[in-house]
């Protein structure tokens, strides 16, 4: 740890060989797209690189940092204008809810969307717009016209489903 | 407060997944801090979450990790220092040998900068030594050049130093009849001086005021032996001083007159410029 915030290029690339495969799985679990996963990976790993020093372990498990920095640069760039540009070729249904995507790459036997797809329908909706899409409560209760209590409580009840899974 | 129930409510899940919502946040986070107990459930579903993750993964391709290893290449050549923790991490590591590549291509680029700094400071020396050399050929040619012109004035220094020794051991030598020759009908004050030895037959002739000859003219000097003349010598146009003329074994006076170029075998009396008796 003590090598990597010092920045030190071989414990970098022992991180990557360690996390690349799990974030790059995450990664595409939330873009579809393998060219644009590849460079949101790399993406990713120059931030992990760059904000190390803002890193503190004794406030979480490195893995579960890196995970949302994976999440949130992976949702960033499917929200991008580009990319939603290049999909509206391809999706002309709505593009909010492509849980059952196995059209784009099979990547629901990936990452997490392999536990979310054990949860029940109701359940998988939410963490998907939630977790995958960055949805808020407020708007995929909006979206879902779900009551905003509603989704509170079955995000939570989603979310110990999904934590009895990988127990 | 129930603790269990708080446990079991989801919101672990939601602030491990980054679901949660700030408010939820600044709670938990208050929370940790008093009860363990919810720190070691957040450990565990983060370290279930990561176990599962491993097991689904999907490998990236190869070129991921050059191109980034490549684009974050500038920033280790600041931090890439050998330090003991370095050295104790290699060695506890199995993959030495691909760590020790990495640090060899380093040693390389640093040598290349290195061997390419070295050029550019070897390339501004020669093109400042080129120039320093140049400049002192062009002084040493100059110096040169007037040593020249020095050495050339000395030599006409020096020959009229010489004719002037010449002229004062003449004049201060008994031996020698020094006569002076001016203009017979008084009009002209035109005036030579002829310095015969008579020990050698020696004659030397001063002009000490001729007017310049004509062209294809040419002034003669001529000994007077018993009223006849006897040609003692061409005056050369070129001689500035003391000149030599031909040896006169017997005179009584001296005489200059102007002829053809070349000279004449009896003197043309109507051009006498200067006469001088003994």
């Amino acid at each position: 740890m003590l090598l990597l915030k010092q920045r030190d290029q071989d414990a970098f690339g022992y991180l990557y060989d360690n996390y690349s495969s799990t974030l790059y799985s995450i990664i595409l679990n939330i873009v579809p797209d393998r060219d644009l996963a590849n460079d949101v990976l790399q993406d990713v790993f120059v931030k992990i690189w760059k904000q190390i020093e803002s890193y503190d372990n004794t406030r979480g498990r490195l893995f579960t940092w890196m995970l949302n920095i994976s999440r949130n640069a992976s949702i960033d760039a499917v929200r991008s204008k580009g990319y939603q540009k290049s999909q509206q070729n391809r999706e002309l249904t709505e593009n909010m809810y492509h849980a059952g995507g196995s059209t784009e790459l099979n990547t629901d036997q990936i990452g997490l969307r392999k536990i979310v797809n054990k949860l029940k329908e109701e359940h998988k909706v939410l963490i998907v717009l939630s977790y995958f899409e960055g949805y808020t409560q407020d708007e995929i209760s909006k979206t879902l016209n779900i009551p905003l209590g509603t989704v509170k409580t079955r995000m939570r009840n989603a979310l110990i489903q999904l934590r009895q899974i990988i127990k | 407060m129930d603790l269990q129930a708080y446990i079991q409510s989801g919101v672990v899940e939601s602030y491990v997944l980054g679901l949660a919502e700030d408010q939820e946040v600044v709670e938990i986070e208050q929370l940790i801090v008093q009860y363990p107990v919810i720190q070691l459930a957040i450990d565990e579903f983060a370290i279930a979450l990561e176990k599962e993750a491993f097991e689904n993964s999907l490998t990236p391709p190869g070129f991921i990790k050059q191109k980034l290893m490549a684009e974050l290449a500038f920033s280790y050549k600041n931090n890439d220092k050998a330090n003991p923790l370095m050295i104790a991490y290699n060695s506890q590591n199995e993959n030495t040998t691909g760590q020790y590549q990495g640090k060899s291509s380093t040693y390389w680029k640093i040598l290349a900068a290195a061997s390419v700094i070295l050029f550019f400071v070897s390339a501004a020396a020669n093109f400042y030594l080129y120039n320093k050399y140049n400049t002192t050929n062009n002084k040493y040619t100059a110096l040169l050049n007037e040593r020249n012109l020095l050495q050339a004035s000395n030599q006409v220094i020096q020959a009229k130093v010489n004719n002037y020794q010449l002229a004062t051991a003449m004049m201060a030598n008994p031996a020698i009849v020094t006569v002076q020759m001016t203009d017979p009908s008084l009009k002209e004050n035109n005036m030579t001086t002829v310095f015969w030895d008579k020990s050698n037959k020696k004659v030397y002739l001063l002009t000490n005021k001729l007017p310049l000859p004509g062209p294809n003219k040419q002034y003669q000097l001529w000994a007077l032996v018993n009223n006849v003349p006897v040609n003692a010598g061409l005056l050369d146009p070129t001689c500035t001083s003391l000149c030599k003329m031909k040896n006169v074994d017997d005179a009584q006076a001296f005489a200059i007159t102007l002829e053809n170029k070349g000279g004449s075998e009896t003197p043309n009396l109507g051009q006498l410029f200067v006469l001088g008796k003994i």
